[in-house]
């Protein structure tokens, strides 16, 4: 009996069956620690709707390659999105950064491309595009959109600004001379400045075409215009006319500019021929006040120097006058008229930049103190149309650059025929001034004096002996008549006069031969001459 | 009352022969002969203690996956009655509830409590407890039909990339819960549940 009891008490010792739980315990630990070591990351993703999300179904990929799971999606706090929460693969801890981005992918189908058609039997998942920033997010925000572009693609990503809307939307080609180089990435309307913001992707290496004086358009649809030479259409690539496009390029003449940043912001013109009205893109504002009618003075029209064009007129600022006026408590009479206008430093073949623009104000400034104008001509007579001139003019009263309105002004004067009308007062005036009443008086009695001179004028006219007086002027010339007849070729006197003369000039030929040999013989009067050799030429030795 | 352990007898494992307990062979068919089984409640102990670890695994993990149309869904055991109830089939979801759930987990309660009340000597019911070992070792082998209609399943549905269902890691350890608990009972000697009760009896007896 007592061994027996010791037999149990040596049962008591272990044994080698307990190997069995050790090993499963210690296969359990194993799988424990292996699951927590390779336990990847949990993050948090914000949607606007749970769209293709299923918790534990939907997998999150990278490359294709599976990263995780979503395990749960519910509403957010304020009810407006969903968030789901991502179990994902351990691997995926670096590539989670705080600009890695997330979006759901399903099948798309575009006017462009046909996408995701794989998700139509497996379901939508969503796609990871990791960052370049800090590791360490655990919450993302996902797009709305799938982005076009992968992030740390090589290439230059820009911003556009369209007044409209136009054709091109995200997806669309950028082109250069007519080759894809590019992408519009998205588009958004921002209501606060009603402008549609588009951004735009530039693979490398076609980005080095961008720089600072690069001007986009829209090269959607087809554009036709009619001129005297017939019809002319313009359309890009066949994409484009269907799609819509944004191009870009240079300006003609325009110098290349500086390479720009990531993020650079463009305007976007509708058209090429927008781009070629309106090439330059700084320009500087000036306020003229005229105070003479700005009749045929449109928005729009041309403000030259000396005719080249170097901007033109925006609009005239007639509120600001009116509420300025009110303000100050004068009344609207003689007020002026101010016109503001567009400068642009880029027509003066001046780098266009906001250098410029300060070169520009200094040379006006400058200009102003030595009589620099600006005046109203007209442009055209047929239409009376009118455009700003600025020039230098003789004799103006000193002026300088002043400030209106926050804008700078150009003092004017006034020209055309407002200068004209002002000149022919100024001589209405000097008539004005003129003692014509004076005058008027002494004419009178002039003309009074002249009267009682012709009246006794009369009275000699009327005397006999002044009627007398022609016929005794008829007898004396009677008498003159006769007198001359005497002297005329058929008469005495004549005849004895010319033979007279004739015997004279006989005797005249005579004492002439007389005084030749008296000169080469004056002894010749006492002495016979001796006749005198013929002479001989001289032979020349 | 006598007993054959009283009478310093041993029954042979095999073929249940009583010859003494001196003799460590039967000598009818040659097997290993005991008292009462070795180490009995150790062994059954840690068995128990392999099933608790298994048994873990095999309710976190999921039982299945059905890849269906490209999508993969897993269930685990309970996940798969959560769904039964919520599509409406409750006695399906009762009958795998039962086996696959409250069985294995009572079986080991019920191992626990047997172990524990004879290492205690306690002095309850013994045929109570002799009835709860009997039921416990019946009914410990119907758990395996869970892992039955996993393997049953995976063997035959098996449509291309339309719907195929893969075993996960929990029907392994569910089934090596089941396997380790039914030998477990096996180990377990109900005859020392009596065995407290002769020795009382015993003890009050000679004294």
């Amino acid at each position: 009996m007592t061994t027996q009891q010791a037999d149990i008490g040596q049962g008591r010792k272990l044994s080698g069956i307990w190997i069995i739980p050790i090993l499963a315990l210690v296969l359990g630990v194993y799988m424990v620690i292996h699951n927590w070591m390779t336990e990847g990351p949990e993050i948090k993703i914000a949607f606007s709707t749970a769209d293709g999300l299923e918790a534990g179904k939907t997998k999150v990929k990278y490359r294709n390659v599976e990263m995780g799971l979503v395990e749960e999606v519910h509403l957010n706090d304020d009810f407006d999105g969903v968030i789901a929460t991502v179990k994902l693969d351990r691997q995926a801890l670096q590539l989670l950064r705080d600009d890695t981005r997330f979006w759901v992918v399903t099948a798309r189908v575009g006017v462009g491309s046909i996408s995701g058609l794989d998700t139509l039997l497996s379901g939508a998942y969503i796609q990871m595009a990791p960052g370049l920033g800090t590791e360490g997010q655990r919450e993302f925000v996902a797009l709305e959109q799938p982005p076009l572009t992968p992030e740390g693609a090589p290439g230059l990503r820009l911003r556009l600004i369209s007044q409209r809307a136009s054709s091109v939307s995200a997806g669309d080609a950028v082109l250069y001379s007519g080759y894809k180089v590019g992408r519009v990435e998205s588009m958004t309307f921002d209501p606060s400045d009603r402008k549609v913001h588009y951004t735009m992707f530039i693979d490398a290496p076609y980005h080095e075409l961008v720089d600072s004086e690069t001007r986009f358009w829209d090269v959607s649809g087809i554009s036709l215009s009619a001129g005297a030479n017939g019809f002319k259409m313009e359309t890009g690539s066949m994409d484009t006319v269907l799609l819509g496009g944004v191009a870009f390029g240079l300006p003609p003449g325009m110098p290349k500019g500086e390479p720009v940043e990531h993020n650079t912001e463009f305007e976007m013109y509708a058209s090429y021929e927008d781009i070629l009205k309106n090439p330059y893109r700084y320009g500087t504002h000036y306020v003229i006040s005229f105070s003479q009618s700005v009749k045929g003075l449109l928005p729009g029209a041309p403000v030259e120097y000396r005719g080249i064009t170097l901007g033109r007129v925006k609009r005239m600022l007639l509120k600001e006058s009116i509420e300025s006026n009110i303000d100050e408590g004068r009344g609207g009479e003689g007020a002026d008229i101010p016109v503001l206008i567009y400068l642009e430093p880029g027509r003066l073949e001046l780098p266009d930049s906001q250098s410029s623009l300060d070169s520009l104000y200094n040379s006006i400034r400058l200009g102003v103190k030595n009589g620099l104008r600006a005046s109203l001509e007209t442009g055209s007579l047929l239409t009376g149309a009118k455009y700003v001139n600025i020039d230098y003019f003789q004799g103006v009263e000193a002026a300088a650059v002043g400030s209106r309105f926050d804008y700078p002004t150009i003092p004017a004067v006034e020209t055309g025929l407002g200068q004209v009308e002002q000149k022919l007062n100024a001589l209405l005036d000097k008539f004005n001034q003129l003692p014509l009443e004076d005058a008027v008086g002494g004419a009178n009695t002039a003309i009074a004096t002249l009267n009682q001179t012709l009246g006794s004028l009369d009275t000699i006219i009327a005397n006999q002996s002044t009627q007398k007086l022609p016929e005794e002027l008829d007898r004396t010339l009677q008498e003159l008549r006769a007198t001359l007849k005497g002297f005329s070729p058929d008469s005495e006197v004549y005849q004895s006069i010319s033979s007279s003369l004739l015997r004279l000039n006989r005797t005249l030929g005579n004492m002439e031969s007389l005084t030749r040999t008296l000169s080469g013989q004056p002894n010749a009067v006492f002495l016979p001459s001796s006749p005198t050799p013929d002479p001989i030429p001289e032979v020349k030795q | 009352m006598t007993t054959a352990a009283n009478s310093n007898l041993a029954a042979c494992h095999l073929c249940c022969k009583l010859a003494p307990a001196e003799v460590h062979h039967c000598p009818r068919c040659g097997s290993a002969m005991h008292v009462r089984k070795n180490d009995s409640i150790q062994r059954t102990l840690a068995l128990l203690f392999t099933a608790c670890l298994l048994y873990i695994p095999a309710n976190i993990y999921p039982i299945m996956y059905t890849d269906q149309l490209g999508t993969t869904e897993p269930s685990t055991i309970l996940g798969g009655v959560i769904l039964l109830i919520n599509l409406g089939s409750i006695p399906v979801a009762l009958v795998i509830f039962v086996f696959s759930v409250l069985v294995p987990s009572g079986k080991l309660m019920a191992m626990f409590y047997l172990v524990w009340t004879v290492e205690r000597h306690s002095p309850l019911d013994p045929r109570q407890r002799s009835v709860m070992y009997r039921v416990t070792e019946f009914i410990g082998k119907w758990s395996m039909v869970d892992v039955f209609v996993v393997a049953i399943l995976v063997a035959l549905v098996h449509l291309g990339g339309l719907l195929v269902i893969r075993p996960g890691v929990a029907a392994l350890c569910f089934a090596g819960v089941v396997i380790v608990t039914m030998i477990a009972a096996e180990s377990f000697d109900s005859r020392l549940i009596w065995d407290n009760m002769e020795d009382k009896n015993s003890d009050d007896t000679t004294s």
